[in-house]
Parts: structure tokens; sequence; C-alpha cells
């Protein structure tokens, strides 16, 4: 069979740093084609210049043997090229069968809507699934809402489907029902990419898979060629000059936190591990291993509903945040822009926020010089780069707005630090410094935390390595047994290899 | 059987509306008569046509806080035209009046569409600004009911049809058939259904293809169109109009689409159940001057309870229903 | 161009030249007398100006407050005509604002209704139970000390409305841009997921600036009674377009998290003059109010303007 959609040599950066270099990739109709890759490898830039949110600085896109240029997602979508995400893009207050349609342009103005909820349910009977055409998107479960998204998509008669974590916040049977969707996609001759973190998965849906790896592609093989260890293999082979280096120890072998048998219903259950000081422990997994609604946990954001928490040897019971903090416990985000930093307001300002009670007097009265004091005190130990410190948060660099971040918590001489993707999206530079700044803290005694799916930063951290999948711990490894491999086997597979 | 949302909402409102009429007939003798509706339905039939143009506006997560001074405006320039050429034909007039209010609306749609201006400030500023055009062109002068053709303020009291004792006056068919069309125009036709795309979810609109501009920009059009036309009526029924015409409108007409169903920050709503709210909001009004056992000034405050009455009602209706997580606190 | 850059210092030139063109075209303008009076005349407005400063950096709204002074006005002349002692009525006057405030903060805090549609409806309301007092009559039998406080000098000829207002001005200022509460109200307004997440009382904030925008809304219903020497129903009605306008005019982002309380007292200073200027030209007021409409328009499109003016220089250049 011809291709459908050839991407050749495709290359596109931002910043200087390539996202995807001379990468190519061909879809047949009626073959699910699975892409992997680690986290940053480019998938995501990959999915925008396929749907056309990007357009590619070298390379051509052909579809049917014709090179097309996508300017918008309407020309992706017109040549039959539509994706859905892990947050399915829907109208809540439209019906199940106007979300389907509304973007028929090509329609009669008046609508009947009993034609238009048969066609609708028709179109979902296709997917081999019942869902009321009438009922408000709103209504729908996550699963059913990309159930809508899939329709709309065959509605408009696509012919490559890009799947990007489609199960990722999905159940088991969910997943199952997915999969007999994407399935029956591929037998009346779509072309589906499928892509996930759930090695298993592959497996069980694909015909062909795709390995990328630095915006690189690495290898295209039938799936019957590759095996869970070849695969990981081609994901994490890097090599080792780009490891950082180990250091010693600081761990005092003194408990600090003591987190037995936590769990939120639906989220994650029997997560148990403790933390001593000065030690760092890092959490490893793949995006979904909910190994953040453990944390946001530990921090009185989503309190957990079962299993107990011990701080020095203290049961406690954390329901906010300014509880957590009061415990000397510190949260430095994933998500600067929503949980992170008030982007418009001034560095001195977002890193004395928390402690604003140290800076005020009477009244109320806050003392800035003191402020000012303490955010040049910051600035000069994590080298933060700015004009001045009253500037606009938002006008950093991504580096420094992450250490902007860490100063904030640091000022709140935590006990337990909770370090949320210490180093995503800032350069090599800042990487190095930020690690720095763990290792100092942790000399100091601060107890560690690290969230981290970059792989070769674990394993330069981390004193102890924690894997969690699908909500559970499912192994443990000390930081100088772990290898990129043996992490990754346990992060994405039901079982050892 | 499950009863879709929207109908439920709206039988709700009638059963309440209901309710009332019936709650006032058990208060007040001789309540329930003829005269009731022949009043009540003369100033619905106004505040229903502003309140579906508010409808419009808000459905696409906007508002028309100037809605009060387009009203005034297309009253007065509708009312001073027809005393400059008294014979201009009258089925032209009420067109006319529109014209003036869609202008006024192309305004605020302009600034607001083209510019992305949030739509509060924007109306804030028109509300303000479209009076002072009245009075400047006014210069204090009002249009008097004598200096009109005589066939305008009759209209406001001409019956299309009569049923018994109830009549049905014009302005009331008019009214009606303008809720209706809005109605079918805003629940059968592709067009209609942006409006509700744009309010629900303006990212996956865009994505989609649906031109928000040029929606938001019809929206604020139709709204100042449909006060022109509330303005024409204004003038039939009071016939003297002076420059604080149709003042405080604008927070009866949102009024009327809040208890009426229409969420606040857009995508969902009916116009049958504005017009329900608007007569709920009027019927209150009317029959509490009629209520001996509470004075005829608790009409505010009770129009203003029941308003907050209604969005907190449905807002903890809604929440358990769709367990949908609260809506952030931006505007 | 560079005081551009800085909104209070764009508003600053503004004020200067309507003072200069003002001074020019009537001699009366600048005389001591004429100042008094301008700020007399509207002290009610720009005192609560102030407070709702607060409350729309916070990210909220508070329609009601022309409301709440009517309401406050109106339940204090009723007091005084039931020979409740004046002081005493004030203060009663005073409690009701904080019960309408407190009133406002349930819904908006309590049940999440957002604050357009929540003071939307307390707008109707409270004004609603002002003419429950006083029906339609106007009570205008105050104490004649009363009626002095408003009416006659307090220190030389500056009168009561001045006092307050300065005194409230330099609070308020002091209050949003020096104390840990001030703090709280811009990084609320800024980002609110960031500020509970930072551990910030959020709630108790917000509730707290609807208080205070009440009990404020109160006293201005008092000194309006005070400097008329009568109420009626219908007290303040519409005040609220004034004063949103002063604060947005100041600079103060609808969104929240922006603006300063420089900006509305220069706001302020220029509405003033600039009505006051155009009274003495004998432009009546709704025209005053349309002038103001369309400099609210301008405000908001500035940075549009700049934006677009900066593209044309780019492409010219």
């Amino acid at each position: 069979m011809p291709p459908v959609l050839e991407m050749r040599d495709i290359s596109k950066s931002f910043g200087g740093t390539a996202a995807l270099s001379g990468f190519s990739l061909s879809m047949e109709p009626g073959r699910i084609h699975a892409l992997v890759g680690e986290n940053g490898a480019g998938k995501s830039t990959l999915i925008k210049t396929m749907t056309g949110i990007h357009q590619p600085e070298t390379g051509d896109i052909l579809v049917d043997g014709q090179p097309v240029s996508f300017r918008g997602t309407a020309d992706a979508q017109r040549a039959g090229v539509a994706a859905i995400y892990q947050e399915p893009m829907v109208f809540p207050d439209l019906s199940v069968a106007e979300n389907i349609f509304i973007s028929h342009q090509n329609r009669r103005q008046l609508i009947n809507w009993s034609a238009l909820n048969d066609e609708a349910a028709a179109m979902i009977a296709r997917l081999g699934v019942t869902l009321d055409p009438r009922r408000a998107a709103a209504e729908l479960t996550l699963a059913e809402q990309q159930t809508v998204e899939i329709a709309r998509a065959i509605s408009l008669n696509v012919r490559v489907l890009i799947m990007d974590e489609p199960s990722a916040s999905l159940s088991d049977h969910e997943v199952k029902r997915l999969f007999g969707i994407a399935r029956s996609l591929r037998d009346q001759g779509v072309a589906v990419l499928y892509i996930s973190h759930r090695l298993e998965e592959i497996f069980a849906l694909a015909d062909t898979v795709t390995v990328m790896r630095d915006g690189k592609h690495i290898s295209t093989k039938p799936v019957t060629e590759v095996t869970q260890a070849s695969m990981i293999a081609e994901m994490v082979g890097r090599d080792m000059a780009g490891r950082f280096a180990r250091e010693p120890s600081k761990d005092t072998g003194e408990v600090l936190l003591n987190v037995s048998n936590l769990a939120k219903t639906g989220v994650f259950r029997d997560v148990s591990f403790t933390v001593n000081r000065g030690e760092i422990v890092c959490f490893s997994g793949l995006v979904g291993a909910r190994r953040t609604d453990v944390g946001l946990a530990l921090f009185g954001v989503a309190p957990a509903d079962q299993g107990s928490v011990e701080i020095a040897g203290q049961p406690v019971t954390i329901t906010n945040p300014a509880q957590a903090q009061s415990l000397g416990i510190a949260y430095v985000s994933e998500d600067r822009r929503k949980l992170g930093l008030a982007l418009t307001e001034g560095i001195t300002a977002n890193i004395t926020l928390p402690m604003l009670g140290k800076y005020s007097g009477a009244f109320g009265w806050l003392d800035r010089m003191h402020e000012l004091a303490d955010a040049q005190a910051f600035r000069k130990q994590l080298n933060i780069k700015a004009a001045n410190l009253t500037v606009p948060v938002g006008t950093l660099s991504g580096g420094n707005q992450q250490k902007v971040m860490l100063a904030k918590w640091l000022n709140t001489k935590p006990r337990l630090l909770i370090v949320d993707e210490p180093t995503r999206g800032i350069d090599i530079g800042a990487k190095a410094e930020v690690h720095q700044i763990l290792r100092a803290l942790a000399a100091e005694g601060v107890a560690i935390i690290i969230i981290s799916s970059d792989l070769p930063e674990v394993l330069s951290l981390a004193d102890r390595i924690l894997v969690m999948r699908e909500g559970r711990i499912v192994g443990e490894f000390t930081g100088e047994d772990a290898t990129d491999e043996s992490v990754m086997h346990l992060a994405v597979a039901a079982e050892v290899a | 059987m499950r009863i879709p949302l929207g109908t439920l909402r709206i039988l709700v409102l009638l059963a309440v509306f209901v309710g009332t009429v019936l709650f006032f007939a058990s208060q007040i003798d001789g309540y329930l008569n003829a005269r009731l509706f022949n009043r009540i339905s003369g100033s619905v039939a106004v505040i229903a046509l502003i309140a579906v143009g508010q409808a419009f506006v808000v459905l696409t997560r906007n508002i028309d806080l100037s809605i009060g001074s387009v009203v005034g405006c297309s009253a007065y320039f509708t009312g001073g035209i027809l005393i400059a050429y008294p014979d201009l034909p009258p089925i032209l007039v009420p067109l006319l009046a529109m014209g003036i209010g869609a202008v006024f609306g192309a305004f605020n749609g302009f600034l607001v569409a083209r510019f992305r201006l949030p739509s509060i400030i924007v109306t804030l500023a028109t509300l303000a600004l479209f009076r002072s055009i009245l009075v400047q062109s006014s210069d204090g002068s009002s249009i008097t009911t004598n200096r009109l053709p005589t066939w305008l303020t009759e209209f406001a009291t001409l019956n299309a049809f009569t049923a018994g004792e109830l009549q049905f006056r014009w302005i009331v068919v008019i009214s009606l058939i303008v809720v209706l069309t809005a109605h079918v125009f805003l629940t059968r036709f592709r067009a209609g259904r942006q409006f509700f795309a744009i309010g629900s979810n303006p990212d996956a609109a865009a994505f989609a293809g649906i031109n928000a501009g040029r929606t938001i920009f019809l929206a604020f059009v139709i709204s100042g169109a449909l006060a022109g036309l509330a303005g024409f009526m204004f003038l039939s029924r009071f016939g003297n109009i002076t420059v604080v015409a149709g003042l405080g409108l604008e927070l009866k007409s949102v009024g009327a689409v809040v208890v009426g169903g229409v969420n606040i920050f857009g995508g969902s709503g009916n116009v049958l159940g504005v017009l329900i709210g608007a007569a709920l909001i009027d019927l209150i009004d009317t029959s509490l001057v009629r209520w001996e056992l509470v004075s005829a000034f608790w009409r505010e405050a009770v129009l203003g309870l029941l308003i907050l009455l209604a969005v907190a009602a449905d807002t903890v209706l809604m929440r358990r229903l769709l367990r949908r997580k609260p809506t952030g606190g931006s505007q | 161009m560079t005081a551009l850059r800085s909104w209070e210092g764009f508003l600053f030139a503004v004020l200067i030249l309507i003072y200069a063109v003002n001074a020019w075209s009537s001699p009366v303008f600048l005389t001591p007398g004429n100042q008094i009076n301008m700020f007399q005349l509207s002290v009610e407005k720009i005192i609560v100006a102030l407070v709702m400063t607060f409350v729309i950096i916070n990210g909220e709204i508070d329609l009601s407050v022309a409301s709440i002074m009517g309401l406050a006005a109106c339940a204090f002349g009723w007091l005084v005509q039931a020979e409740v002692p004046g002081g005493w009525a004030i203060m009663i006057a005073l409690m009701i604002g904080l019960a309408c405030g407190a009133f406002n903060a349930l819904f908006i805090v309590g049940f999440g209704i957002p604050s357009l549609v929540v003071t939307l409806a307390t707008m109707i309301a409270f004004r609603g139970f002002a003419r429950v007092l006083v029906e339609d009559r106007g009570i205008n039998a105050f104490p004649a000390w009363f009626n002095h406080l408003g009416q006659k000098g307090l220190i030389g000829p500056v009168p009561l409305a001045m006092v307050v207002f300065a005194v409230l001005a330099v609070l308020a200022y002091l209050i949003l841009q020096r104390t840990a509460f001030g703090r709280k109200v811009y990084f609320i307004g800024a980002n609110r997921a960031v500020a509970e997440f930072s551990g910030l009382d959020v709630r108790a904030v917000k509730a707290k600036i609807f208080i205070a925008s009440g009990v404020v809304s109160a006293l201005a219903g008092i000194l309006f009674a005070a400097r008329v020497g009568a109420v009626r129903g219908d007290v303040a009605q519409g005040f609220e377009l004034d004063i949103i306008t002063m604060v947005l005019l100041g600079g103060v982002s609808i969104f929240g998290g922006a603006g300063t309380m420089s900006g509305t007292i220069l706001a302020i200073l220029i509405v003033l003059a600039l009505r006051n200027g155009m009274a003495l030209q004998n432009i009546t007021g709704h025209i005053q109010t349309g002038v103001l409409g369309i400099l609210l328009i301008l405000s908001v499109m500035v940075p549009i303007i700049r934006e677009t003016g900066g593209r044309l220089i780019a492409r010219v250049r």
C-alpha cells in the first residue's frame, strides 16, 4: 500500500534547541503505527507539525505522494489528518451529536436534529460503542469524550488519526474499548498513529513501531520483530558521556518522612516509603504514573483519603498547603505558569509570597528592605540573571524562572523539599546549576523528593529511586545499582522482561 | 425517561411562574382576570425583546450593559424622525428603529470583536456615551405624545386578536414572533449553534473553524437591533421620551437572562427560558404593587433576591448534576 | 514615549494638561473655593473608588456599592426620624454596610458564584431595601451638627469630606502597596491557583475586601446624606459606573492582578478636574459622563494603539 501521509527529513527547532532533526515517518492506510520515545524525545512537536500547528523548517510533508504545506489545523483536517489528545477538546454544553458535526462547514444551515442524532449514533456505532447522541458532553466521562472526538474525526473522513497518549487517564475497561475503536478504524482503512508510554499496549495493538530519541528517527520495525528490551534500549540508548557525574550521598540515616499505605481512590494506592534527612529520593515513572498526585497529596493540595504520614516521628494529617508549609514541607511545582509563579508580578514579591508573615510587622506592614535583602541573597546564591529584582517574573528565561521558584520555596526553610520536574524545559547550563543547588541542600540535611521523568537526571541525583506505575510503587533501586534500562523496564512493563 | 437538562430548567421555571401566579391569586382579590394578562403582556413584550438580545450576547461569554441607552436612543431618534417626516409608512418605522439600534450595537461589537476589549468595559463606557449622545442631540427637549402621529401612539394598545377578554396586542404578538424566531434560529440553525459553541469552549471553537469575531459582532448587532425594536415599542407605549428613557433596562435584561437560566459565562441557555424569566420578573413587579400585606416598595428588594436565589440554586444544582469543576474566577 | 511606559506618568501628564486647559478657560477653576467644591461634590464616589481598587485588583467586581450607599443613607435617615441619636444612627448605618458586604461575600466566597452576578442581584436588592425604608418620602430632618459636617469647613475651609478622602487615600495606598494584605490582594488577582498553592488564605482575603467595600460604601452614603441634607430612595443611584470608570481609568486591569492605588488616585483627580472644567463650561452631567465613557474606551485601547504604533514604526525602519 502506498503511504497516505509521509513526513520526510522534517526539522524544527525552538530557540536554538532542535526538537526534530531530519525526522521521517510514513503512514500507511489500514495500519496502526506506534510511536515511542522518552519524554522530550520530540513527539509533541511531531504531532503539531503533522496537524499544521507548527510548520517544519526543512523537509516535506506528502499526502498521497504530493507535497503539501499545512498552514493551520484546518488545512490538515481538509487533507484528512486529525489528532485526539489525552485531554479531549469538546464543547461541554453541546450534545454529543453537535460536538461531532459542529465543524462541518458544508452542511445545510437548517439542522434536522433527529437525522443528525441518527447520523451521530451511526458514526459512534461504527466505533463499536453505544452513546446517546443527545447527551451533553459535560456529562460524559473522559473516555466517552474521547470517543466523541474520534467520531468527529471520522465524520470528517479522517485518513490519518493521531492518538496522543489516549489511554493515560483511562481505566482498564475503557482502554480495552479504545483498542476496539482503534482496530475498527484500522479495518476501515484509516492510518492510525498511536503514541503511548505503555509498551504492553503497543504489543497488543500496533502493527509497526517507530522509536524516536532526541528528535531523531531511531528505528521503524514490524512489532513482531521487537521486544520490550530492544525498544527500551533504543529509547534510552544515549552515550554515557552525557551523564552527569554522581556524588557521594549526604544521607544522615535519620528518617524525616515516613509514608505508609497512602491511597487516593482512583488515583494511587499502597504508597509507602521513607525519606531521610539529607537523602535525595527520586520518583521515576512515566507521565500518568501518578507521581505528581502523591506529591500534591503530601502538600495538602489534593489530600489522600487513606494511609498515614509521619514527619520527624509525629503523625500528621495534611489538608492544605498552608499547613504543609508550617510542617516544613515545600513543593516546587512542575507547572510554573499555573501553580508556580505569578508571572506578572515581580521577582522579590514572588520569592517572599509564602513567607509574608516573616516580613510583616504591626498591621501587616512589610519590611521591604528585608524582603529585598533576602531576594538579593538568593539571586547571588542561585545565580538568578535579571535586570533587577522588581521585573515581572514572566520576562525571565525558563531557567531563571525555575531558580526563582526554587528560591521561593527555599525561603520557607523546608525540612522536606518536593521538586517536580526540576529541570524541564531549561537549558543544560541552568540544569547543572539546579542539580548543584539540590545537592547542596541535601548536604544541609534537607530531605528531598524529586519527581523526574529525565532518567539521566534521576540516575545522577538519586540516593534511592522509587519507580511508580499506574498509581503504585513497583520497584526500588539504590542510586548506584540503577541503570537506564532497569528503571525503564519497571516503569513501562507489567513484568520485567 | 431522561429529561434533557435544558428542558428540565424550562419546566422548573414554568412551575415557579405558575406557582407565583397561584400565590398572588390566593393573596389578592380578583387577581386572576384578563386585565392582569393585558397589563403585564405589554410590558413583558418590551423586556422580553431586550432580554433576548442580551441572551445572544451572554451566550458568547460577553455582556451588553449599554442596552438601556440603546433603547432610549432608538426611541428618541425614531420619534424625532417621525416628527420631521410624519408621513413615513408605518411599516418602515419599526425597521428604522431596529436599524438605529443595530448601528449602536455594531459599535459595541466592533470594539469587542475587533480589538478583543472586555465587553464589560466597552459597554459600561457606551452605556454612558450613548446616553450622552441622546442628551446632546435632544438638547434637553423631549419627544411628546402630541407631536407624534396618532397611529403610533394607538399602536401600543392595538389588538392583533382577542380571545374572550384576553387582548393580544400587536406588540405582544411581534415580541412573541421575535422570541420564537430567535429560538428556532438558536436551536435549529448551524449559524445559531455557533453562539453556543463560542461561549462553551472558545479554544475548541477556533479549532473547529468557527469565526468567533464575526459571531460576537453579530451578537452585539442583534442585541442592538432588538433594543431598537424595544425602543419603538417604548415610544409607542409612552409617547413621551425624555433623556432618561430606558434607564436601568440593562439590569432588567441581565436579570431576565440569568433567571431564565442562561449561563452568565456563556455556552448554554434557552430564549424560551429568557421569556419566562422576563415574564416572571414583570409579574412579581406588577403583583407586589397590588399585594396589601406587603408594601409596594418591596418590588426591587424581591427582584434582587429572586435573581440571587435563581443563580444560587442553579449553581448548586448544576454542580451536583454534572460534578463539574467550579469555573475559575476570571470574567 | 518614556512617559507612556508608566501609566501613572501618563495619567499625571494628562492631569496637568487638564488643569492647564481648565485654568486657561475659566478664571474660577483654580480658586480654592472651586477646588474644595470639586472634591466636596464627589467625595462619596471617590472614597468608594479607593476600595473598589482592591476589589478589581483582586479579580472581582462589586456593582452593589451605590445601592449600599443608598441603603446606609436611607437607614440613617429612617433612624434619625425614629429619634435614634445621630451617633448611634451612624454606627448602625455602618453596621448595615458591613452586613451587606458580608452578604455579598457569603455568596461569592461561600457558594462560589461569580461576583458579577451576585453584586448585580444585590445591587437591585439593597436598593430595594432602601426604598422599603423610606418609600417615596424624602427625609431631611437631620440634626444641625450633622448637616454642618457635610456642608461647612472642618479645618478652616476644608470640609470633612476632603479630610476623609485624604485620610482614606493615604490609608488605602499604604494597605495596598505596603502591607502583606495588599500583596495578597495582587497575587490572588494575578493567579489564584498560585496564591492558594503558596498557602495564602484566599477566601478570607476576598471576604475581607467585600466587607470593607460594604463599610466604606455605607460611610460614603452617610457623607452623602450629610452633604445634601436629605435622603431619598434613589440616593447615589448609578454611581457604580462612575466609580468603576475611575478605577479602570487608573490602569487597574478588569482581569485582576494589575494596577496601583496611585493610578486610581490620579484617575480620580482627572475625572474630578474634567467634570468640574466641563461644568464650568455649562456642559451637562450626562455629556460629562459620555466624555468619561470615551476616555474609558481609550484607556483600554492604549496597549493596542501602542502595539500598532510600534509595528508601524518597525515597518518604517
